[in-house]
């Protein structure tokens, strides 16, 4: 059992016994690896608080050889996001790239570029001039292109036909959600289950996938995209994210970081 | 130790359920109670049953009391004016401990935690804000777990309460008196630096 080396993010933690904690970590090196951190909730420990949530660490775990919890058996806290915990939009938003890299993703399968983009995400979440939507949006984008599920934008996805803002003008244009992308207006027939997006939106979309994130949407077309993106997402989670209800809610009260002193309210249960 | 789903091995499950307490644990504990002196093992019992049947959370502040209000909000010798508010009741415990802290206190039960499906539902902060509403309120001290959990459950406890007209405090972060700056790590230093008072 050799020990390995990795920085990691936080994504999900619990308590294991009075003393110890089980972490799930979204590593650069390895993706996500599932720890046992002996010790882990004493404070003097060789892992004193890396383990708090969306918390950045060096880590240093032994690799158990056939399933199971890996052993970790240092930590070092390397960065944390102290505008998430002024911000709750920012914050809600931050729980949900942890949910989607604890939950869309395989142990040991490891994205590097999408570690990168989630520290990115998280970097800016919170922080003016950042816009919240733009940042997530952009981040889902990445995630979905990381997974090899991303929308087709650039051409209609049942006759292969490159689109341009003409075809907008047509009734019949929009989103497959089943076939993952654009469809034109002489397939849409054939797809029932499409989604009309407007040109605006559809444009905005494509400037996301370039992961600028200074990208600006203009705020009648981001409720169409946010529906996009949510049905997309949870298309390849199998289920609805938990944290997508208050992402939502973020989006509908103006959730836009340069706006941190907005009172937030809580989503309707359900 | 004893024959399966007989009332040997039923002690010994309920006993792992309990936070702490292994197989080995178990098996100890049992053996106590079977072979040692009976009045305890009923003792234990019916403490218990008492503790199930006749425990549940106070009309004002969710502590766990017998009676329609716990002995703290029940006391009129506490400040009504001042309200900590805590994530369980085992905090309460742990405030009164310290021993100089004479306000009254308001359990949320639990702490903020959407990825594992705590939502500000399942919180009382609904019933907190109705409190601090209902007047008498000066201060609420939002004493949450030093987390990212525990404050992003203070910064939702905090802009419910805003517009309340209440002054609205957190605990303090850094150094534990007593302790040495050399055993301290970086984030608590950092803490200690952000919150350092003037002499």
């Amino acid at each position: 059992m050799a020990a390995e080396h990795a920085i990691a993010l936080v994504v999900r933690g619990s308590d294991w016994s009075e003393t110890s904690r089980i972490v799930t970590l979204y590593t650069r090196e390895f993706g996500k690896i599932r720890g046992l951190a002996k010790g882990g909730r004493r404070l003097r420990s060789s892992f004193e608080t890396a383990f708090d949530l969306l918390n950045v660490c060096q880590i240093l775990f032994l690799r158990k050889a056939q399933g199971g919890l890996d052993l970790l058996t240092e930590a070092r806290v390397e960065e944390r996001f102290p505008a998430l915990r002024s911000d709750l939009s920012a914050l809600y938003a931050g729980y949900y790239v942890a949910e989607l890299l604890a939950d869309g993703s395989q142990d040991y399968d490891p994205h590097p570029i999408l570690f990168d983009v989630a520290l990115g995400t998280l970097r800016r979440l919170g922080t003016p001039p950042a816009d919240l939507f733009v940042t997530l949006a952009a981040f889902e984008l990445v995630w979905l292109r990381e997974l090899g599920y991303s929308p087709r934008l650039d051409a209609c996805v049942g006759c292969d036909q490159d689109l341009t803002a003409s075809d907008g003008r047509e009734p019949g244009f929009g989103f497959s959600p089943t076939l993952g992308g654009m469809v034109c207006r002489s397939c849409a027939a054939s797809h029932r289950d499409r989604w009309p997006l407007s040109v605006l939106a559809w444009r905005s979309l494509r400037e996301l996938t370039t992961g600028h994130s200074a990208v600006a949407v203009p705020t009648g077309v981001r409720n169409e995209i946010r529906q996009l993106l949510s049905h997309a997402v949870s298309a390849v989670l199998g289920r609805r994210p938990r944290l997508l209800k208050y992402v939502e809610a973020g989006s509908e009260a103006g959730g836009s970081a340069t706006n941190t002193h907005r009172r937030w309210q809580p989503p309707k249960p359900g | 130790m004893g024959e399966a789903n007989g009332p040997i091995e039923r002690l010994l499950e309920t006993l792992t359920q309990l936070p702490g307490i292994g197989p080995k644990s178990a098996e100890r504990i049992a053996h106590f109670l079977i072979s040692g002196d009976r009045k305890v093992a009923v003792e234990l019992a019916e403490a218990l049953r008492c503790v199930v049947e006749q425990i549940r959370p106070c009309r004002e502040c969710f502590n766990l009391t017998a009676s329609e209000l716990c002995g703290i909000c029940a006391d009129s010798r506490r400040d009504a004016g001042q309200i900590c508010v805590v994530e369980t009741p085992r905090d309460v415990t742990l405030f009164e401990r310290a021993g100089n802290y004479r306000g009254l206190y308001h359990v949320l039960g639990g702490r903020l935690a959407p990825l594992e499906g705590v939502g500000p539902d399942q919180l009382t902060l609904n019933p907190l804000v109705r409190r601090v509403h209902r007047g008498g309120v000066r201060e609420v001290i939002l004493a949450t777990s030093p987390t990212l959990e525990g404050d992003g459950t203070a910064l939702l406890a905090g802009n419910l309460l805003a517009g309340t007209g209440v002054s609205i405090t957190k605990l303090a972060r850094g150094l534990p008196a007593g302790g040495s700056l050399e055993l301290a790590n970086a984030q608590i230093l950092a803490d200690a630096l952000a919150g350092r008072r003037e002499l």
